[in-house]
């Protein structure tokens, strides 16, 4: 949100404070400021200037030479195009040298023959709006030769508070609730603002009708006789200091009690509106609006919606109807001033991507008492500058709030300990007195008076008035304490440990990479392993189509990046340490089955003429073995993987290899090769066709073991004897079974 | 045999002319093959002795010998010439550039995240924290309600959380402060705790922003714990991460399970006067705390009258990027080698 300092100093008295200032204060007491820059910079460099003569160009009939006097030893001799340039007016001077929005310099210049030095300027091109029928002419009494915003008395600076450090502040969502703050930082009073409804004509009021408790209150003045103009200049320059632009008078000063009060309000042509009044309802199954912006809107049954009788003439609090809406012939006018329930408004408003000034406020849940004060302040600005205006009926008051305003008990002493701070009680009365809060204290309890403004969303229980306390106090002056206190021994933490050894032999000993992926699965990666079936968890509004479900295991995005290296790399090992979530065995509470694993994949460039053990799956089976015979899980004998039991489908029928741990006689995990066609359909064909192999191994199940430690064993007295068995025998007998013949030969040998 | 093989003088100054020239260990055995092998020349005037008249042996055995003495002498110190010239051309290692790079070795490694992680785990550790974790698929109720964002908070809203089909409860967690009211109903105050981890956000990604990072949250929980505690172990953290005093400053920042809350910010530890990481402002946001929330205690089974705390939330995905000055976050789980082998 951008606050002007200008502004700010309508509400209270800045003197002796500088923008700098003021940006840092608030931000060390109350919001985020995230940045301060000066309001258009260029007005500074723009002179006001005499137009002593207007000639018409010698060569053009559309141009003009002109003389004007900007203060300087010489005339200056400048043409210009403009239609209502004449002699005797004051006008705003870019002289050669000076920068003006969009990066235009300007240059000293021949047009068609004339030289000219300089330019008059139009509105637009000082980045003042749209205006540029002509060139902007200024008031007659400026002094000539003046920087224009000097001239104008518009030098201002622009503070941008960030949006989301005031979304619990109601209250500062204008320049008043700002200066409020500035005041209590500053210890300044905040000037006397007077926003009593003016007096009211006798007639009927116009009738308003809630249907819905979305609309906590609605209030309704009508105005008659208020003619369409431009804004005074003061006006339009604190609008335009703000970002906004200015329009016209009713729009503008719609705005401005917006951005003053922090009250979204909203205007209608009352001769436009049926005579059946108001009335606040939700919008009916396919109804659609078209709103101011031109856009028809599709409605659902939660959006709220201003009719009048029937026809929707306002999206609530979020945009006004385009044929409600003020137009140049309007006098009778109905000011809309009302608050709404902040999640409706928030709904409505993010389903059609339509955010506003006004919902921004609604949605932060505004004071039903500011209404009242907002429509006295429209009244009362507009009637200074157009006092013809009349007010011919009563007010329309609709709803059924009630005042949040109450009272708060709190403890000093309870302040001082949260705080940690060596603040006396005369000091919290004093900032709670700022604040406006109200104190009044009797022994260690202070009882505050919540104002209404901050009772909707901010001030309710006691921390909360730690927090008044000491943001004002200043947490920099709170000194540092050292925390002590008695502590019970910190978990030892068996699975964190267990992972960093895993995640060490991994990357040091096994030089593989460790990587860490996202929980979504890739949905045509799992079509492509086959495994698209199995239960997943899945989100209802994945970033992505095909990548919402949470995965069950590492391997097939480990799978993914493999083959996404491959591209570049000769040999990819990769490992991840993840966890998995399992739906089908979800506890009583809903939450699905939580599983810690590590996995890893070598993909190495396709072997030529390797021998047993040089290829990727017998290098990751050494590799397991040694991760386990490290964590002290000693294997029995290689065998092959059992199908089912949850093992992954998409390994190859034979190359799979359970890693069974000799205490427990349990498997820990596996390594193998993929099928052979689902290693094709991930990817890993034509360029990136590997020698591939994956390893799985259960973090939980490994928990369970008990590890056996290293054992020390005599050294042999007598030199070995190394003996080299070759054993022919038909394909059929395993490995495993020659292996247990020779060691137990072995152990009756020795 | 011929006259000259017969004649010692001649023998030995062509054997000893011979020995001279030899280059290699092998020319020298060949040598030595020649004249002094079993059926080598000097064996061959031994052999003639017996053929010699009487008085002519004792002085050709003699000469034969003075041959065989020299001829070995001989052989011995152009062996050792030879293995010395032999070292010296080692010496020289002609060919050799030290200037090369040596050939690549497979590298394995840590990911970033687990390196920056382990060290604030033993930060923590060190000072009594427990490390816990929490589960990703979190309830709605603990990563939400429990922590006072109520049901119809912005923060909830589907642009931002990433909800669970089917039984309506389960959320991707869009932070790691479920693991507070987890760690309160777990452990007895007095307690401090981190938790580390991965959290979701539903948002469209690009250098800055990704759906998925990392996390760590803190909480101690103790009699009476004050802003004064926050901002001394936050001050601790800062000099373990960066390794040096860190100036701070707490403002105040709105989170709805702290109260107050504030955000924290470091001096920039990269700059003076302003640099593109503090974004010219010397000050880089860096942790958002407070105390606890009283209802936040309630729902995690703790008194607020009898005890207090502080919690703060740390990303490690934006550490690690300041650490090693990454621009892109989406490089961190890209599973990319040429980010992974930088580290």
């Amino acid at each position: 949100m951008h606050i002007s300092y200008n502004w700010l100093a309508r509400h209270v008295d800045l003197s002796g404070i500088t923008p700098q200032e003021l940006a840092e204060n608030l931000t060390l007491s109350t919001a985020e400021v995230e940045d301060l820059f000066p309001f258009a910079p260029h007005l500074g460099d723009v002179v006001v200037g005499h137009v002593l003569e207007r000639v018409p160009h010698p060569d053009a009939d559309k141009l003009g030479v002109c003389q004007v006097d900007v203060g300087g030893p010489e005339v200056l001799n400048i043409v210009c195009g403009a239609p209502n340039v004449a002699g005797g007016q004051k006008v705003a001077v870019a002289t050669v040298g000076t920068r003006l929005p969009g990066d235009f310099k300007i240059k000293k210049s021949k047009i068609r023959g004339v030289p000219s030095e300089g330019m008059i300027c139009s509105e637009r091109e000082l980045g003042l709006g749209d205006n540029h029928d002509g060139i902007w002419v200024l008031p007659a009494d400026l002094p000539v030769g003046t920087p224009v915003n000097k001239a104008l008395g518009i030098e201002d600076w622009v503070i941008d508070i960030d949006n989301k450090s005031l979304t619990h502040r109601p209250d500062l969502w204008g320049h008043r609730g700002i200066a409020r703050e500035v005041a209590a930082i500053f210890r300044r009073s905040l000037k006397p603002l007077d926003t009593r409804l003016p007096e009211l004509g006798g007639g009927a009021a116009f009738p308003v009708r809630i249907d819905d408790g979305a609309c906590s209150r609605y209030l309704g003045l009508a105005i008659d006789g208020a003619r369409q103009e431009a804004s005074p200049t003061w006006l339009k320059f604190l609008l335009l200091a703000v970002g906004q632009r200015p329009l016209d008078l009713l729009v503008d000063l719609s705005n401005f009690v917006m951005l003053d009060l922090g009250q979204p309000n909203h205007a209608f042509d009352r001769s436009r509106l049926s005579a059946q009044g108001i009335v606040v309802r939700k919008a009916r199954a396919g109804e659609t609006m078209t709103t101011l912006d031109g856009v028809e809107r599709s409605l659902t049954v939660d959006d709220l919606l201003i009719t009048d009788g029937d026809r929707p003439v306002a999206l609530a609090g979020i945009m006004g109807g385009e044929d409600s809406k003020v137009e140049g012939d309007t006098s009778k006018l109905l000011l809309e001033v009302a608050t709404f329930a902040p999640a409706v408004i928030r709904r409505t408003s993010s389903r059609l991507g339509l955010r506003s000034d006004s919902s921004a406020r609604f949605e932060k849940n505004l004071d039903p008492v500011l209404p009242e004060a907002a429509a006295g302040h429209f009244a009362r600005l507009l009637r200074e500058i157009q006092p013809q205006v009349t007010f011919p009926l009563s007010l329309s008051d609709a709803g059924t709030w009630s005042d949040p305003a109450h009272h708060l008990t709190v403890r000093a002493s309870r302040i001082k300990s949260r705080l940690g701070a060596p603040i006396t009680d005369a000091e919290i009365v004093d900032i709670l007195q700022r604040l406006e809060l109200q104190p009044r204290q009797n022994g260690d309890e202070i009882t505050v008076q919540i104002p209404s403004a901050r009772a909707t969303k901010d001030l309710g229980i006691e921390a909360d008035i730690v927090e008044e306390v000491g943001r004002i106090y200043r947490y920099g002056n709170i000194p540092v304490t050292p925390l002590v206190g008695s502590l019970s021994p910190a978990d030892s933490d068996a699975r964190r440990k267990l992972v960093r050894r895993i995640q060490d032999r991994l990357a040091g000993g096994a030089r593989l990479r460790e990587t860490l992926q996202y929980s979504f699965e890739n949905d045509a990666v799992l079509s492509a392993l086959g495994i698209a079936g199995e239960p997943r968890v899945e989100v209802q509004n994945p970033v992505a189509e095909g990548h919402g479900r949470i995965r069950r295991s590492p391997l097939p995005n480990l799978l993914a990046a493999a083959q996404a290296n491959r591209q570049r790399h000769g040999a990819v090992g990769l490992f991840e340490v993840a966890k998995g979530y399992l739906p089908e065995a979800a506890n009583e509470h809903g939450e699905p089955h939580e599983v810690h694993l590590v996995a890893a994949v070598l993909a190495l460039p396709p072997a030529k003429g390797a021998g047993v053990g040089d290829g990727a799956l017998a290098r990751l089976h050494g590799i397991a073995a040694d991760l386990l015979g490290h964590l002290g899980v000693k294997l029995l004998h290689a065998g092959e993987l059992p199908e089912g039991h949850g093992y992954p489908t998409f390994l190859h029928p034979k190359k799979r290899i359970a890693l069974r741990s000799a205490a427990s006689e349990a498997i820990v995990g596996f390594v193998a090769q993929l099928d052979p066609g689902r290693q094709q359909a991930v990817g890993f064909d034509g360029d990136c066709t590997s020698d591939l192999a994956v390893m799985e191994l259960s973090i939980d199940r490994l928990l369970e073991e008990e590890p056996s430690g290293s054992r020390y064993q005599a050294l042999p007295r007598f030199p070995e004897v190394k003996v080299d068995v070759a054993v022919l025998a038909p394909d059929a007998i395993p490995g495993s079974e020659i292996m247990n013949l020779i060691e137990q030969a072995g152990k009756r040998a020795r | 045999m011929t006259d000259s093989q017969l004649d010692p003088a001649r023998l030995e100054s062509e054997g000893l002319a011979r020995i001279a020239a030899a280059g290699t260990a092998a020319e020298l055995s060949a040598i030595e093959r020649d004249y002094l092998g079993k059926t080598g020349l000097v064996a061959g005037l031994l052999a003639a002795i017996p053929s010699l008249p009487k008085e002519e042996r004792g002085g050709a055995g003699k000469a034969a010998n003075q041959v065989k003495g020299a001829l070995t002498r001989a052989l011995e110190a152009r062996a050792q010439d030879l293995e010395g010239l032999a070292l010296d051309a080692e010496r020289a290692a002609v060919g050799f550039d030290a200037t090369l790079p040596p050939p690549a070795v497979e590298r394995g490694g840590l990911h970033p995240i687990t390196m920056v992680t382990r060290e604030l785990e033993d930060l923590f550790a060190q000072m009594g924290y427990h490390i816990l974790d929490g589960p990703e698929v979190e309830r709605d109720w603990y990563n939400f309600e429990a922590l006072n964002i109520p049901a119809d908070h912005p923060a909830r809203d589907s642009q931002d959380t990433f909800y669970c089909q089917g039984s309506g409860n389960l959320v991707l967690r869009t932070h790691t402060s479920p693991v507070q009211v987890r760690a309160m109903q777990r452990l007895k105050p007095p307690f401090r705790a981190v938790a580390p981890g991965k959290v979701f956000r539903q948002e469209s990604t690009d250098a800055s922003h990704e759906h998925t990072f990392h996390q760590m949250e803190g909480l101690v929980v103790d009699k009476d714990v004050s802003v004064g505690h926050l901002i001394g172990a936050m001050k601790t953290l800062l000099a373990g991460i960066f390794g040096k005093e860190v100036e701070v400053r707490l403002r105040p920042g709105y989170f709805p399970f702290v109260e107050p809350g504030f955000e924290l910010d470091a001096r920039c530890p990269f700059c003076q006067d302003g640099c593109s990481v503090c974004k010219r402002t010397t000050w880089i946001e860096l942790l958002p705390c407070g105390l606890v929330h009283p209802e936040v205690l309630r729902h995690g089974g703790i008194d607020p009258e009898e005890w207090s705390g502080f919690a703060f939330g740390l990303g490690l995905s934006r550490l690690v990027m300041l650490r090693y000055g990454i621009d892109d976050v989406r490089h961190l789980l890209s599973g990319d080698l040429r980010f992974l082998d930088q580290f």
